[in-house]
């Protein structure tokens, strides 16, 4: 009697642990996508125009005479609220330091000066899917001989842009101490900068995936590696799961994964977290009500981006001042969500002003933040959640560059269900979201060690065929 | 079988007890220490409790001001917004199509002085209160009808709402034409919001500006006296009377809400089999869960952002006309009627007039309250808040509630039961949303009157004093 009920139970729990494990904990397949096309349906029926068009930044003259005008205006009537007493970055951005960096905005920082710098590398411009897309392409400088030259997409997220890039882009064209340097690919996201957006609802992270895998093959690249933070970081992992044979390896410096199975380990690690983590790790992901609270604190703009971009959109669009808080905030935040204890949130001297302004410029002169954060409002709909991409895994090689003050604070531990092959997992002890554009020396020598362990791994290596 | 039933029963009753008296149980209301809001500086003057007439007379510069922006904000050179996505309405927010012509009609058409005559139509005045100047309006009745009792009724708005919501309801209120009760109205700004000022340190939450308001009822001579609200209004006004039964005789809310444990149990447990606990008519609005859940997460953004970087988004509301008028509106299309989201005019023409939505646009622009309106948010919820713990204290006063058609914050009767203790009026209509009295005056006043007349009537006869 007793082993009949034996054998009963644990045949049954097998079963519902393989249900659990393969049903809704379980791996899905990639789907198949249809071929998006984003423009307007008269460019559709002309024949796609796939040239790709020398672009530099000049921004008219009218645009920038606009800006000093509004930030005169704000100025001179002030109409910002001080912060309450004893208070700094608690509440959002201190508008006592927010006038520190506005009053430099006009009357130090010079855009024609930037631009050039901007301009330093080859810019393009090509039509993908019926979106212009706006791309540096940048190759080895020096007369250095390399083994290998390997493309490599860069992909930018949320508030950022492709200038996060720019203090990177020596080191891995040109870098000092490795067999391989890299043909660098960084384009502006659709809705972001010198890129198109997209005129309809629909362009999400799957599309994007879509979107940038046709860019790569544009320009004549078959295979590549490809690298994201931020909202980069879920593009190039979607980039890697659908695309297998294209995308060669992945690294990203948000590690993070919604794989359900990961969600799993974070719940279930919360009862003995030491047990399969260091102490380090621990506190970043446990007790589980501080990580969440921490959570719910930092992302009241994700949840009105996701939900009203096109309201917040219309103030921020229109106030220079306003632009900079919100964009600034998280340069702060993101970097150390310490510092919201400091009255300059952290930001000076630890960043240059006019590296800072350089993003919000962008934001601006481009006039793009509204189409931006409507890439939020994409994220979370049925029709994404619908590719099921969560649970698909990433099987090419894949690294990861953990830094202490990023928001996710998932561990190998917990990608593991994602990415498959797993091949470097990177614990530093300096920087936060904005890893290349703060910790440009640790960012790529974390790229250079990824990519040269993925070409000298004989097993997996597959560029030549 | 027989100690089977007597150790269920005795669980049950265990269980029950915990639920009444433990984690879901009722509480007493905390003792609240004086509280002071006004700047360090003045922080040991005494207290200047004069009450000072006040007439809304927005200097010149100001209004210059705004014109500037606005005609850069409109001029062809200098428009920057994004234009709506293909087929979308108010989906993705406000549709910046639409708010041209909001805008335009604000630069062209809205005359600020005229509507600044109308806004100072009834007696206006301002008083200290906890260190913060507070503006309020204080009406009686015009007419020279005879009423049984003259009531002094507190009336509390909410965000993105002020004291303009309830300009039509006041001579409804006032000079009531069939009751027996009419009230002498007290229509104040909430600290931070218009023209009362806002507090220069953190901490004042709701449940500290029910404090604030109980002095201000006293100020005005005062002990006893009826509260209506909604919005923050609804939430304050609770507080209080929750915590001044004494002085609360009885609270009316279009605004119907409880964040008691038990409210939270209620909820789930009805969501199990409706039915059987609720009036048919409520079902459709709270449940199922998942379709409430989806209303609240796609609604309340602003409400997650507010509550955590009120100055960040609160830069670009002080300076940008459009961004405001975006910002503070779209909850009058949303908030009036959740299906006006597919409209490319969110609903709003012509259901309202822009004049009006203007006026309250104003209030926040000339006031430049727009920041520390917010900054409510964020100091409610809060840990110092929570550690009131005044969700669980109940409101044992008389209570009447209005539920409008469409309020996807409103509570049932059935989930508001163990806050109000004597929910003696619950009215539904099929009318109406958020801003009930600048929406359906005439309902809410009908609302208001019967629901004291109910309370006038049921009280022992004694003197005409409450």
């Amino acid at each position: 009697m007793i082993g009949k009920v034996f054998i009963v139970s644990i045949f049954g729990t097998s079963v519902l642990i393989g249900w659990i494990l393969h049903g809704p904990l379980g791996d899905k397949d990639p789907p198949t996508l249809p071929d998006f096309y984003w423009g307007s349906t008269d460019r559709k029926i002309q024949k796609e125009d796939r040239s790709i068009r020398s672009f530099k930044i000049n921004i008219d003259e009218k645009i920038l005479t606009d800006l000093k005008t509004r930030l005169k205006i704000e100025l001179s009537a002030d109409r910002l609220t001080v912060p309450l007493e004893g208070i700094h970055f608690q509440y959002g951005f201190n508008t006592i330091t927010l006038k520190k960096f506005t009053n430099h905005w006009l009357d130090n920082y010079d855009w024609r000066i930037r631009e050039k710098t901007l301009n330093k590398y080859p810019q393009f411009k090509t039509l993908i899917s019926g979106l212009d897309i706006h791309f540096q392409h940048v190759k080895g400088q020096s007369k250095k001989q390399y083994k290998q030259t390997r493309p490599l997409l860069l992909l930018h997220g949320w508030p950022g842009s492709f200038i996060e890039f720019q203090k990177v882009i020596p080191l891995l064209t040109d870098p000092v101490d490795s067999d391989t340097n890299f043909e660098l690919v960084i384009p502006s996201l659709p809705g972001f900068g010198f890129s198109e957006r997209p005129p309809r609802p629909g362009f999400g992270p799957v599309e994007a995936a879509q979107l940038f895998l046709k860019l790569m093959k544009r320009l004549g690249h078959n295979k590549f590696y490809v690298q994201g933070g931020d909202w980069g970081s879920l593009i190039v992992t979607n980039m890697a799961a659908l695309y297998p044979e294209h995308v060669m390896a992945v690294h990203v410096n948000l590690c993070m994964s919604s794989h359900s199975r990961t969600h799993m380990r974070h719940l279930i690690g919360a009862i003995y977290p030491t047990l399969f983590l260091s102490e380090k790790d621990v506190a970043r992901l446990y007790p589980l009500s501080k990580y969440f609270s921490n959570l719910l604190e930092e992302s009241g703009y994700f949840h009105i981006q996701a939900t009203k971009p096109d309201t917040v959109g219309a103030g921020l669009s229109n106030s220079p001042s306003g632009l900079l808080a919100y964009i600034m905030e998280k340069f702060s935040t993101g970097t150390n969500p310490s510092w919201k204890t400091k009255e300059d949130g952290g930001l000076i001297p630890y960043y240059n002003k006019d590296d800072l302004l350089d993003n919000i410029m962008i934001y601006w002169v481009t006039n793009t933040i509204t189409s931006s954060m409507r890439f939020y409002a994409e994220v979370f709909t049925l029709r994404t959640l619908g590719y099921k991409m969560d649970n698909v895994p990433v099987k090419v090689p894949a690294g990861c560059l953990y830094l202490p003050y990023e928001i996710s604070g998932h561990t190998d531990f917990h990608i593991q269900d994602k990415y498959h092959q797993l091949l470097s997992f990177s614990r530093e002890n300096k920087g936060g979201h904005f890893a290349a554009f703060e910790v440009p020396d640790i960012f790529s020598k974390d790229l250079l060690k990824f990519f040269n362990l993925v070409e000298n791994n004989s097993t997996i290596h597959k560029f030549t065929e | 079988m027989g100690k089977l039933l007597i150790v269920s029963v005795g669980l049950l009753v265990v269980f029950t007890a915990w639920l009444l008296y433990g984690p879901f149980g009722d509480g007493e209301p905390p003792k609240l220490p004086d509280f002071y809001w006004g700047p360090k500086t003045k922080e040991n003057q005494k207290e200047d409790t004069t009450i000072r007439p006040f007439k809304i007379n927005i200097d010149e510069k100001i209004l210059a001001d705004l014109k500037t922006r606005l005609k850069l904000e409109l001029s062809p050179e200098g428009n920057r917004l994004t234009p709506p996505l293909e087929g979308i309405g108010f989906e993705y927010g406000f549709n910046t199509k639409f708010l041209k012509t909001v805008t335009t009609h604000w630069l062209e058409k809205y005359d600020w002085r005229a509507r600044e005559k109308l806004l100072n139509k009834y007696p206006q005045f301002k008083t200290s209160i906890n260190g913060i100047d507070i503006h309020f309006q204080h009406v009686k009745s015009q007419s020279k009808k005879q009423y049984k009792q003259t009531r002094p009724l507190l009336l509390l708005h909410g965000w993105p709402g002020s004291f303009f919501e309830f300009q039509k309801v006041i001579p409804l209120l006032t000079d009531p034409v069939d009751s027996d009760t009419n009230f002498e109205l007290l229509i104040p700004s909430l600290p931070g919001y218009g023209f009362s000022e806002r507090s220069h340190r953190p901490g004042l939450g709701a449940v500290e500006m029910a404090q604030l308001f109980l002095k201000f009822m006293q100020r005005l001579g005062h002990e006893k006296f009826y509260i209506q609200g909604g919005d923050w209004g609804s939430l304050i006004g609770t507080h209080m009377a929750a915590l001044y039964p004494e002085h609360v005789v009885a609270l009316h809310l279009n605004m119907c809400t409880s964040s008691h444990p038990r409210a939270h149990l209620r909820i789930l447990i009805a969501s199990l089999y409706p039915s059987l606990f609720m009036n048919e008519v409520d079902i459709p609005k709270h449940y199922p869960l998942s379709n409430l859940i989806t209303k609240l997460l796609e609604e309340l953004g602003y409400f997650h952002i507010q509550a955590t970087k009120p100055d960040t988004v609160g830069v670009a509301l002080s300076n940008s006309p459009s961004g405001l008028a975006a910002y503070i509106i779209e909850k009058f299309s949303t908030w009036t009627n959740m299906e006006w989201r597919k409209k490319e005019n969110g609903g709003l023409i012509p259901y309202y007039q822009l004049d009006e939505l203007l006026d309250n646009v104003m209030i926040y622009w000339v006031s430049n309250s727009i920041t520390s309106s917010t900054r409510l948010y964020s100091e409610t919820l809060t840990k110092r808040e929570f550690a009131w713990d005044l969700d669980r204290v109940p409101v044992r006063i008389p209570v009447g509630c209005l539920s409008v058609a469409s309020d996807f914050a409103s509570m049932s009767e059935f989930h508001v039961k163990d806050k109000f203790h004597q929910l003696i009026s619950y009215t539904r209509s099929n009318k109406g949303g958020h801003f009930a009295a600048f929406e359906i005056p005439e309902i809410f006043a009908k609302d208001v009157l019967n629901f004291i007349n109910l309370l006038e009537q049921k009280a022992k006869p004694r003197t005409s004093e409450l």
